[in-house]
């Protein structure tokens, strides 16, 4: 079972929706876990949502307490609240991507992706990683080909992935496929 | 008798009425046998509440949720404001329906009515508002928030004059009035937010609004959407918000866009809308999908929650009907419930217009004080 944590957001169904093609999924508010379904769950996915990781400490929590023992996946604000308990620093943008549809690549060779392969993909995000980011087993793995802003990243040693983008999104091109084989990595 | 005549006899009976546009023309409801003035009590009851009798015409309920009970409905809470003490919703259950064509006509002597209208809001503080939200979306507590202006008059009103004139020079997919005791709704509203039909249910955001001149034509205007990335991307966002607010309530796998970004055409204007479709869960009632709907996202803005409160934290006065839903509920469950924008509300001898444009990160505070006046100003001009 998949379990989403929602962080009050708009677009939290769209994922739900997305990963349900999967997998059996369970969705709460992340002011309403439920521990019951957290420990039952194989995956766990922060979902996108309004403000910063700060703003949410239940959910670092949650990955701390969960991080290497089941696979977790982050979207958006999601991807940000795990490279946030990893130490990064999550940071205004000058160029904001609300709505946009961006051409991203596969830039690094120990992705579940090839590398130098490009998509089309959704964009709602006011924040992101400051860079330099360096963490042990932790690999930018994908690019805005314009702004150069991280927007995926992969741990495949503990699991643990997250997507800048929005894979939900009518914006993203086959947006299923990325989800299938983060979830059958 | 003709229906002209029919019309004229029933508003001058002073008898209540709601019109409401249907596919080929309008629908008149009257002889209203109930009328449910809702609260934050009662609500939950009325949406719940079962039918033995479904298949007359007239086994429904017509009527209108206003703003703050939609809010309340969904546990986001107002702060006290300014308040007419307007009903926050009401419902009624017509005996009879009348059939009305598109041109429908009334003659009357027209009103003194007062076009001197006041701005809640004077472009300063609306300068204000509009840099304190901008800030808001750099910092991703909103991506997108649609700030709401509201004028003012008194004035004592004729509505079906009113209706009248107004769906002769805007012929709106959405319009309806209500003619009550106490007070009176025009909306010439052009926006679908619930369509259900069985386990059927589909919305129709509009994200973009072109005045027609004569070099604009259908072609144009959907270059002009095109190219103009913030209304692209203002729309981007409503689409993926109203599939995600259809999710909420419909099987996996069959919410779609059944149209995306296309124009509609209408009397005045190009609209730039998509429509999206999809099947209803099974154990799903009509409250889940209110809740789940409204208010409508297009309106308010995304994310909608945490956008919501940043709107009633700012605001001072109520919205009372403004951005809340009029449509009606059947017996049998079907429902059609539009978003109620370009409305005047005329209550205890004042007539109130509210519109709201949208703050995205490259909109401009002059520009979207203008298109405000410019959205008031189609019904301001009424009054003259």
């Amino acid at each position: 079972m998949i379990y989403i944590i929602d962080h009050n957001d708009s677009f939290t169904y769209n994922v739900v929706h997305q990963f349900s093609l999967y997998d059996d999924v369970e969705c709460d508010n992340y002011n309403k876990i439920n521990e019951n379904k957290l420990k039952k769950a194989s995956v766990i996915i922060f979902s996108p949502g309004p403000g910063n990781p700060k703003n949410y400490p239940s959910s670092s929590k949650i990955y701390k307490k969960f991080k290497g023992k089941k696979k977790i996946i982050g979207i958006c604000l999601g991807f940000q609240q795990i490279l946030f308990c990893e130490g990064a620093k999550i940071v205004e943008q000058r160029k904001i991507y609300h709505g946009f549809q961006s051409d991203i690549k596969v830039i690094n060779n120990k992705s579940l992706f090839k590398k130098g392969k490009k998509f089309k993909v959704g964009r709602y995000h006011s924040l992101k990683l400051k860079e330099p980011f360096k963490m042990r087993n932790f690999e930018i793995t994908m690019r805005c080909l314009e702004s150069k802003a991280a927007m995926a990243f992969e741990n495949n040693k503990d699991k643990i992935y997250g997507f800048q983008f929005h894979p939900e999104s009518f914006l993203t091109i086959n947006g299923n496929l990325l989800i299938k084989k983060i979830l059958s990595a | 008798m003709n229906k002209q005549h029919q019309l004229a006899e029933i508003n001058n009976s002073g008898k209540a009425y709601i019109i409401y546009k249907s596919k080929k023309g309008f629908n008149l409801y009257t002889d209203f046998s109930k009328k449910i003035i809702l609260n934050n009590k009662n609500i939950k009851d009325f949406l719940k509440k079962k039918f033995k009798n479904k298949t007359k015409k007239t086994d429904l309920f017509i009527g209108f949720f206003g703003y703050e009970l939609l809010n309340n409905l969904i546990n986001v809470k107002i702060p006290k404001q300014k308040n007419i003490n307007f009903p926050k919703g009401i419902f009624y259950k017509p005996e009879k329906i009348i059939n009305l064509s598109n041109n429908f006509k009334f003659k009357s002597i027209k009103d003194v009515s007062n076009s001197n209208f006041k701005i809640n809001i004077n472009k300063n503080s609306y300068t204000k508002i509009f840099d304190k939200f901008k800030k808001k979306i750099k910092s991703g507590e909103t991506y997108q928030i649609k700030i709401c202006t509201k004028y003012k008059t008194k004035s004592k009103i004729n509505p079906l004059d009113f209706f009248a004139r107004l769906s002769k020079t805007n012929l709106a997919p959405e319009a309806f009035m209500i003619k009550d005791k106490n007070y009176s709704i025009i909306s010439c509203s052009p926006e679908n937010l619930i369509t259900k039909k069985g386990s059927q249910i589909s919305t129709k955001p509009i994200a973009g609004t072109v005045k027609k001149t004569k070099s604009l034509n259908k072609i144009k205007a959907l270059n002009y959407f095109k190219k103009n990335i913030k209304e692209t991307k203002e729309h981007n966002m409503i689409v993926d918000m109203e599939r995600n607010d259809l999710s909420r309530v419909c099987k996996v796998g069959t919410v779609k866009l059944s149209k995306q970004k296309i124009v509609e055409e209408y009397k005045d204007l190009f609209h730039y809308v998509s429509l999206i479709k999809g099947k209803l869960k099974k154990d799903i009632k009509n409250i889940d999908i209110i809740k789940a709907m409204m208010p409508g996202g297009s309106v308010i803005g995304c994310p909608k929650i945490s956008t919501l409160n940043l709107l009633n934290k700012q605001e001072q006065e109520n919205r009372n009907i403004y951005t809340g839903s009029f449509g009606y509920i059947k017996f049998n469950g079907d429902m059609r419930f539009n978003i109620i924008i370009r409305s005047i509300l005329n209550f205890k001898n004042f007539s109130e217009i509210s519109v709201a444009s949208g703050v995205v990160v490259d909109s401009n505070s002059s520009h979207e004080f203008n298109e405000n006046f410019i959205k008031a100003k189609a019904l301001i001009d009424l009054f003259k």
